[in-house]
């Protein structure tokens, strides 16, 4: 009789890593094929509109790299806490408290044409994003509430909060009572990267921000703690590490980096307050952190590859008149494919055989 | 022609009826230790189902059927990612939800919009004829019972019973459950799976009974109260159920409040649910006993057997 | 440095370029018209009767235009991606049916000269950017005499969108409508913020007939969540966009239809003969753009006779609604005895009339 055990891996290689995330993606796709079978439409004609599409013209790369940019900031944030099992749910509100916050600013100096009017936004953006991550560690630090539920009821204050200002504070004036704030100006707004798209330079702070998280992870004594903290809370006790500085710094840098992507969509493609600020990056973003096996390189991937399936799903309502609840299927799939494939990172799989499991060498 | 009062009191019950349905099952899974964030997407997808079935085929109880039975699937995902796969709960749960908001608009696309008759109003008789607050609380639809039974079911059997013992044990120490014998596992999945079928109901329950029409995004952030009430209930019964008709009162006064003339921002009243409870959580959170003598000590963790 | 960035970027997209380039050129000879719309097409409604028009379209010009839509999508970022996308694949023009819609339109009517943009509401326009209104205010006046005429307690409840011109216009209308058959009334408006929101939509009715409103009025909402809540709890519904006769088989007193269809054949016909004009076109019963169907027959013979004798003067033009004296609700005179609003005042109103009880959101 043979049966089969689990048996944990002593430390998960990069490679396994990539390996998982890649058979997540294969299995999507081999869902998603049928999915497109349900709808009546081929699957080459599926993908091709889903993933080439995009990527034919110049704008359609403006788009996928506009959209990449806070899904990349906010799962770079958001990997280094989850790398420390601190479990920040709620970057969908410290992005929209980064908006009100930078929009605010952006509004009260609405004809400023000073240099430092983005700059200071970007401050701004990343402080309201870190105040608002802030009170969940607080919370957690000192009631010991838990960061899972306090950020997530956060978001949906965030939500409210917003759209309270839209009404009414932060409306434009002039705006027909539309729920809207003013234009911004010029100068508190991202510069064009990229001739005819939508592409601003936030992409590199995103991109800078990604190296940061490399260099933090992998260099910084810090970043060693929080993962020591992660992966062994009672070893990092043991060597003096804090666990409320684990939680604090956790929390604090996704806020930073949520609170920043959200000045990125005002002061980029939106240009405005409004009541749409996010299509959910904040979540997306959980799904790229984990798709990206939570490494600051592999999160380069699955943001890239997430905010195609964002404009893919688009194009492919236009081009072959798929739904767009495709494009939530997508992604809802991606996460649960890449959670059922990891059991292979974090477990070894053994088939044995009882009878002889006695005469296995101990170092197998 | 309603009153004002039967007005708050019916709607109350009602608009508390499709949040109490889903934080029963979640309650079950919560103290089997199985966070579930996804009901938000199970409501979803048991809303849609349940539509289309009474659409099709006029059968209300037919439609809240076939809604447990689809939320019950998709919560299935969920149930087998965190037991056999050992997948992180907190990712899962949001994995499960958002694919669920997915696969109900799906299902619900060729009915977009569109209206079924609601669930038959039964009068109690007697007790229904009682001036001014008998039609607001005797002249419900059957499922408005049906929820506070079910709360009243919950309580017995986590309380009262054997398996409800052994559902709470397995929250509190899946290890020494397992070392007794019981099959954590497994059990962990069941009490998943009812969770799943019951937000099926509390989705059906909006989209035949109460809105009763379909629209994508109509669960509009219920699921999401859920999940805020059982921390709200302190994961104790009677509270949860007080929460729920709380929770639903405070989105009818919203607009009352605005149709009324009140100068007082609605959005203050939507956020106060999640207000609410972060304080409640502070609270109870801070007191290490306070906390384990409510709230599932293994919940969120991943258990294996045998380490 | 910046600079740099930007051609090198450019001249590596460039080369990725060169496979995907041969989409625009086909077809030249057929008009492409690009739709969209802010929620799902459905069974009735606002998107709905844009997609008659478009059904309009299809049937009055054959193989010569062709017609694509995208349906359901939020006034935000991605609106820009979608009428971009339509701009890249070859359309000659393209409607855009939500208000929210507005810059991002024209910022890609600026950039693409050659593309004829029609704007469903809004207020900016540019030569290739034109605008179309419904003068809703118009039925508005016909459903709130009716309304007037058949209320008991005096209370009229509104579920309204956005407070913007276009709505509060329709609400002054409408309760002005209401005091010429029954001068004690007395209105309520919940404002939703939101074109659909169906469950919250009914809360907020329910929440009106509980404050005695006997009559509601579903104002812009897209679907007939309202309508069906009015029918269930047995009070008189008027609603906007379709008639939704079938979803308050007894209760509906009378639906504000529109219709997209004269406008949207002038404006293919123009841009198919290169005299596209981006003007602000503002339809009303004269055009047949907006009509009140679906009477209730519990208005008696003389009632509706009254109504019909009032749709004729608005329609000849010798009546308008918003006709002086006409006071706001802390009783200044905004319109004076003896003369009418003018067209300007109106699409940028801002104030409400006496009778209604609620205040525009600060």
């Amino acid at each position: 009789m043979r049966s089969i055990r689990l048996e944990p891996r002593a430390e998960q290689s990069l490679l396994a890593s990539f390996l998982v995330s890649g058979s997540a993606i294969l299995l999507t796709l081999l869902a998603g094929s049928m999915l497109f079978v349900f709808y009546g439409k081929s699957p080459v004609a599926g993908f091709h509109a889903f993933f080439v599409e995009p990527l034919q013209t110049q704008y359609g790369i403006g788009e996928v790299l506009l959209k990449m940019t806070p899904l990349l900031l906010i799962a770079q944030g958001l990997a280094i806490g989850f790398r420390a099992r601190i479990w920040n749910i709620g970057a969908e509100g410290q992005l929209i408290l980064g908006a009100i916050a930078a929009g605010t600013v952006a509004i009260w100096f609405e004809t400023s044409d000073s240099l430092f009017l983005l700059p200071g936004m970007i401050i701004v953006g990343a402080l309201a994003g870190m105040a608002w991550a802030g009170i969940a560690a607080w919370l957690r630090v000192t009631f010991n509430a838990n960061e899972i539920l306090v950020t997530f009821m956060l978001s949906n204050i965030a939500l409210q909060l917003l759209y309270y200002l839209v009404t009414g504070p932060l409306r434009d004036p002039q705006g027909f009572n539309f729920p809207q704030s003013v234009t911004f100006s010029d100068a508190a707004m991202f510069s064009i990267l990229l001739e005819d798209t939508r592409v601003s330079t936030a992409l590199i702070i995103a991109l800078v921000a990604s190296i940061a998280a490399w260099i933090f992870v992998r260099r910084s004594m810090l970043g060693y703690q929080l993962i020591v903290g992660g992966l062994a809370p009672a070893a990092a006790q043991y060597a003096g590490f804090s666990a409320k500085r684990t939680i604090w710094i956790s929390l604090l840098i996704g806020g930073a980096a949520a609170g920043i992507a959200g000045v990125g969509e005002v002061s980029g493609p939106l240009g405005m307050l409004q009541r749409n600020i996010s299509p959910g990056y904040g979540y997306a973003a959980i799904i790229v952190a984990f798709l990206g096996a939570l490494h600051p390189i592999g999160i380069i991937f699955s943001s890239a590859l997430m905010a195609l399936i964002y404009v893919g799903g688009d194009y492919a309502r236009l081009s072959i008149g798929l739904p767009s609840a495709v494009t939530t299927i997508f992604q809802g799939m991606l996460l649960t494919f890449y959670l059922a494939s990891s059991l292979l990172l974090s477990y070894k799989i053994r088939f044995s055989d009882p009878r002889v499991a006695i005469q296995r060498s101990p170092a197998s | 022609m309603m009153d004002p009062i039967i007005f708050v009191l019916a709607g109350t019950l009602a608009a508390g009826t499709s949040m109490l349905f889903a934080a029963m099952g979640e309650l079950v899974a919560e103290k089997s230790g199985v966070l579930n964030l996804g009901v938000e997407g199970m409501m979803a997808v048991g809303a849609a189902a349940g539509f289309v079935t009474v659409a099709t085929t006029g059968s209300h109880s037919l439609g809240f059927l076939v809604g447990a039975l689809t939320a019950g699937l998709l919560s299935l995902v969920h149930a087998i990612l965190v037991t056999v796969f050992l997948a992180n709960q907190v990712a899962s749960g949001l994995a499960v939800g958002i694919l669920g908001l997915g696969v109900s608009a799906a299902i619900g696309k060729n009915f977009e919009g569109t209206t079924v008759e609601p669930l038959a109003k039964l009068d109690i008789p007697l007790l229904s004829d009682f001036p001014v607050i008998g039609p607001g609380l005797f002249s419900q639809d059957i499922m408005v019972y049906l929820a506070m039974l079910l709360a009243f079911g919950i309580w017995f059997l986590m309380n009262r019973t054997k398996p409800g013992l052994i559902i709470r044990s397995i929250g509190e120490s899946p290890a020494a459950a397992h070392a007794l014998g019981y099959r954590v596992l497994l059990i962990r999945a069941l009490c998943v799976l009812f969770g799943g079928a019951m937000a099926g109901i509390g989705g059906a329950y909006l989209a035949t009974a109460y809105t009763p029409l379909w629209a994508e995004g109509m669960v509009a952030g219920r699921g999401w109260i859920v999940v805020a009430l059982i921390v709200f209930g302190t994961w104790i019964v009677p509270r949860i159920v007080l929460g729920a008709y709380l929770f639903g009162a405070v989105t009818l006064l919203e607009l009352s409040i605005q149709a009324m003339g009140l100068n007082i921002p609605s959005q203050l009243l939507s956020a106060s649910p999640y207000i609410i409870t972060i304080i409640v959580l502070a609270v109870i959170s801070r007191n290490k006993t306070l906390i384990s003598l409510n709230s599932p000590v293994s919940l969120g963790q991943t258990f294996k057997a045998g380490s | 440095m910046k600079n740099l960035t930007k051609k090198l970027l450019s001249a590596g997209l460039a080369i990725a370029l060169t496979a995907g380039m041969s989409a625009g050129a086909l077809a030249a000879d057929k008009l492409k018209i690009g739709f969209i719309y802010p929620s799902p097409v459905g069974d009735v409604g606002w998107a709905n009767e844009l997609d008659q028009g478009r059904k309009a379209i299809e049937e009055a010009f054959g193989d010569k235009v062709e017609a694509v839509v995208v349906e359901n999508v939020p006034e935000g970022p991605d609106a820009a991606r979608i009428m971009n996308q339509m701009a890249s694949s070859g359309a000659g023009m393209i409607m855009i049916g939500s208000f929210g819609y507005m810059n991002d339109g024209l910022k890609l009517a600026k950039k693409k000269p050659d593309i004829n943009f029609i704007h469903a509401s809004g207020y900016k326009t540019a030569d290739n950017f034109g605008n179309f209104q419904t003068r809703n205010y118009e039925s508005a006046y016909v459903a709130g005499m009716a309304a007037g005429y058949v209320t008991k307690t005096n209370t009229l409840g509104i579920v309204a969108a956005y407070a913007i011109p276009e709505v509060v216009g329709i609400i002054n209308s409408f309760t002005l409508g209401a005091q010429r058959t029954n001068p004690d009334i007395n209105v309520k408006v919940v404002w939703l913020n939101s074109w659909f929101d169906p469950s919250k939509a009914q809360e907020s009715a329910r929440s009106l007939i509980s404050q005695q409103s006997d009559v509601i009025f579903s104002l812009y909402q897209d679907t007939p969540s309202v309508v069906s809540v009015a029918e269930q709890e047995g009070v008189y519904v008027v609603n906007t966009s379709s008639d939704m006769k079938k979803y308050a088989p007894t209760k509906l007193l009378a639906s504000m239809t529109i219709s997209w269809k004269p406008h949207f054949l002038k404006q293919v016909q123009a841009a198919l003969d290169g005299k596209f004009e981006g003007t602000a076109y503002w339809g009303g019963m004269a055009d047949g753009a907006v009509s009140v169907s679906s009477l209730s027959d519990d208005l008696s013979a003389e009632q509706k006779a009254e109504l019909q004798a009032v749709i004729d003067e608005i329609s000849a033009g010798s009546f308008h609604p918003m006709s002086g004296p006409v006071v706001d609700q802390d009783g200044a005179e905004k319109v004076a005895s003896g003369t009418a609003i003018s067209d300007g005042d109106m699409l940028g109103i801002n104030w409400l009339v006496k009778g209604v009880e609620t205040r525009i959101p600060k």
